[in-house]
């Protein structure tokens, strides 16, 4: 009984022999439903702010810097990769994509921010309908929000919980750079 | 609704004065509100006639109407029948009588109470600090609505937690909270003589992380599942299934049928994965590493397999509240059923290999043995309750998503050792490939999300169960205001189970406590970084990143 079970175990470790992936010197790509860190394409956000309204790990932040101009920040470390910023996004701005390798020693590396001017519309130019079929409004969307992005803090819309302290802390953000200049 | 009246029949003839109103939202649910005067009699005759304790909840609805309200939950296995009894006491001074004489697995719920409400329980056998760090300042309860969510109060460097008497001529051997055998963090105190254990002390709940102050303070009803999932590493579709099926019962959403079959597959797929873990721990911590390896080698096809079809190894995040969000196509069907079988026949052969094993015999066999009386007293759930010959099984008693189109068996061995928990999941693995066929073949087509278009009303009662791989987990939703669930609890199969642990360790060997704390389940989680030895000299150092980056930027050039 003893001496079978042990020649039985014996076949059973020899027949799959060593099966040990050799990554991450061999690259090991994921499937084509893989849920990495999220790629936003700026040109069809509109920024209606689903993304930041549905996050469950709050790493989507807005800031309305003036009546014009919103930032998004996008914080990937505190991210959970469910993907439910893809889900809502009326527009499809949000892709997953199948980048998982994103171990980094600069949290910029990870996070997207984006700066929207919000009175007219990005792709025709022309201004909102801001009366009858403004897709923010009915969002309930509308207003600023004042999230913290150095603190990386989301301030919850139309409640009492904006800290001026916090609030001071925002206001000397600067805009980041452009690229090549 | 024969079982219902039954039971208010029985109530009322005993306790017509103490019964104030009784609700049922369908014949699956009964709800008893009482006066909490006489909460022990009444508990003790829901025992009698048939159920079995699951959970107590507190709320505080100090701002709602000054009260503060407890439920104890029993179902009723026979019957398919989940009831609560509920009571509400001033939130000034809410004092109950203890239910822990008469239902020790009580024991920890009221403690908890203590702890995070400030309830006072009369009689209780062992009021002592359960949840909060042993640093928390006295008098501030978590859970009541004053304290904010966020609050951190200071730590103190001069208070430990008081552990239980040592027995007469007995030493205490420290297990945890970091220990090689012991993949969590909690701490038991083993009181041994010689090598025989003769009591044990418990003292967890290091990870508490308040998660249902956050969720009903700071998350929206669609935004809790995604957390819901990450209680547990193990089972996380377990609890985002069990946390949904609450608040749609509560609320009456319905469930397209196709969803719930996609709800099943996913909860088998992830008990396939479980139980395959659970079997290689298990081989580990009884020192024979060969099924380890192998049952964590066929496991591993699992993984890729949720891979492929949620996009993510676990944590699949399938579930939101009304359906899913990923269907399965007739491509991933094919896949699914591929894998299956592929790890059928794979664990045919790991299952007769080390069926015969004398050396898993010797340590598993009568080991952590206790009674069917004692399980079924401390209310012991999943395998192991069925190891010890008790007969329950929430996919067949309480059959939710789609588990009541398919046929299956529940493995229930009378051993009452690690053994025979060994056994029922090992069978139950085989019954998971069976039920997933049935679920493909039948699956129908249709939506996969019932949208939500009105708001939910607030203060319902919903209360669901679902068998997670180690048993039941059992979630209690009350409804609230501005999209957000006002009460939320959880409670997950390893809270009776670990409560049952002094009775499986008495008089057992020393030698023996990883494997009976790792029969109930573990799950763990492990960090390792790479470090260079130096063969001719022994020295050791961690490599740098760089090191680490140019070492595989060359090896993939071939340099």
């Amino acid at each position: 009984m003893w001496l079978l079970s042990k020649i039985k175990q014996v076949l059973m470790v020899i027949k799959p022999g060593v099966v040990t992936l050799q990554y991450p010197f061999v690259p090991r790509p994921a499937p084509a439903n893989f849920r990495g860190i999220p790629y936003w394409d700026h040109q069809k956000c509109v920024g209606c702010g689903g993304c930041a309204g549905h996050c469950p790990a709050r790493t989507i932040m807005i800031r309305d810097i003036c009546q014009e101009l919103r930032v998004m920040v996008y914080d990937a470390s505190r991210c959970t990769y469910c993907g439910r910023c893809a889900d809502v996004c009326p527009e499809h701005a949000i892709t997953m994509t199948e980048h998982y390798e994103l171990a980094t020693n600069d949290k910029n590396d990870i996070t997207e921010t984006i700066e929207l001017f919000m009175a007219t519309c990005q792709r025709c130019g022309r201004c909102y309908d801001h009366e009858n079929r403004n897709q923010i409004d009915r969002l309930s969307r509308i207003g600023f929000r004042y999230d913290n992005l150095e603190m990386r803090a989301v301030i919850p819309a139309g409640t009492q919980q904006i800290d001026t302290e916090m609030l001071k802390k925002t206001e000397s953000y600067k805009r980041p750079e452009r690229v090549g200049e | 609704m024969p079982a219902i009246d039954n039971i208010l029949k029985q109530l009322n003839e005993k306790f017509s004065a103490d019964i104030i109103g009784t609700e049922t939202p369908n014949e699956r649910r009964l709800f008893v509100d009482i006066k909490p005067d006489r909460v022990r009699d009444i508990s003790n005759e829901m025992i009698v006639l048939g159920g079995r304790y699951m959970v107590s909840i507190g709320t505080d609805f100090s701002d709602v109407d000054g009260t503060m309200q407890l439920i104890h939950t029993f179902a009723f296995d026979n019957d398919n029948l989940l009831t609560g009894i509920r009571m509400s006491v001033p939130a000034d001074n809410p004092a109950f009588m203890s239910i822990t004489p008469d239902i020790p697995s009580a024991g920890w719920s009221e403690r908890e109470y203590m702890d995070l409400l400030g309830m006072k329980f009369t009689d209780h056998p062992k009021p002592k600090r359960l949840i909060l760090a042993d640093d928390w300042p006295e008098g501030v309860y978590p859970l009541r609505k004053e304290v904010p969510w966020n609050l951190m109060p200071p730590g103190a460097e001069d208070v430990a937690y008081q552990l239980d008497e040592c027995p007469e001529g007995c030493t205490v051997v420290p297990v945890g909270p970091y220990h090689p055998a012991l993949h969590e963090p909690a701490h038991f105190a083993v009181y041994v003589d010689g090598e025989t254990i003769k009591g044990c002390d418990y003292r967890g709940f290091m990870t508490h992380r308040g998660i249902e102050k956050l969720c009903q303070t700071q998350m929206t009803y669609n935004e809790v599942p995604f957390i819901a999932e990450r209680i547990c590493g193990i089972c996380g579709s377990v609890h985002a299934t069990a946390y949904s099926q609450a608040v749609e019962s509560a609320a009456g959403i319905p469930v397209p049928r196709r969803a719930e079959y996609i709800r099943t597959i996913m909860l088998e797929i992830e008990r396939i994965h479980s139980h395959l873990l659970w079997l290689g721990v298990a081989g580990h911590l009884i020192g024979f590493d060969t099924v380890f390896m192998q049952a964590w080698r066929v496991r591993e096809h699992i993984m890729w397999l949720g891979e492929r079809m949620t996009g993510n190894r676990k944590t699949y995040g399938m579930i939101v509240i009304g359906g899913v969000r990923r269907d399965i196509t007739p491509e991933l069907r094919d896949d699914i059923l591929q894998v299956v079988n592929k790890i059928e026949k794979e664990l045919k052969v790991i299952h007769k290999s080390i069926i015969g094993d004398t050396a898993i015999h010797k340590r598993t066999k009568g080991v952590g043995r206790i009674t069917k009386e004692d399980a079924i007293r401390w209310s012991l759930v999943g395998p192991v309750a069925r190891a010890r010959g008790v007969d329950i099984d929430n996919r067949r008693d309480h059959p939710y998503a789609a588990y009541n189109d398919v046929t299956f068996d529940v493995p229930v061995f009378t051993e009452g050792d690690v053994w025979a928990t060994l056994l029922v999941r090992v069978l139950e693995l085989y019954e998971s490939f069976s039920i997933i066929r049935q679920l493909l073949e039948k699956m129908p087509d249709g939506e996969l999300l019932t949208e939500l278009d009105a708001p939910i009303e607030p203060y319902r009662h919903g209360i669901s169960v679902v068998e997670a791989p180690r048993g039941e987990s059992v979630h209690y939703v009350i409804t609230g205001k501005e999209n957000t669930p006002e009460r939320w609890r959880v409670r997950a199969p390893t809270y009776p189970n670990l409560q049952g642990i002094p009775l499986m360790m008495l008089n057992n060997q020393l030698a023996d406590v990883p494997i009976i704390i790792g029969s109930i389940d573990p799950c763990f989680s492990c960090t390792d970084r790479v470090e260079v030895v130096d063969l001719q000299s022994g020295n050791c150092r961690v490599a740098s990143k760089e090191e680490l980056e140019t070492l595989s930027r060359n090896y993939r050039d071939g340099r």
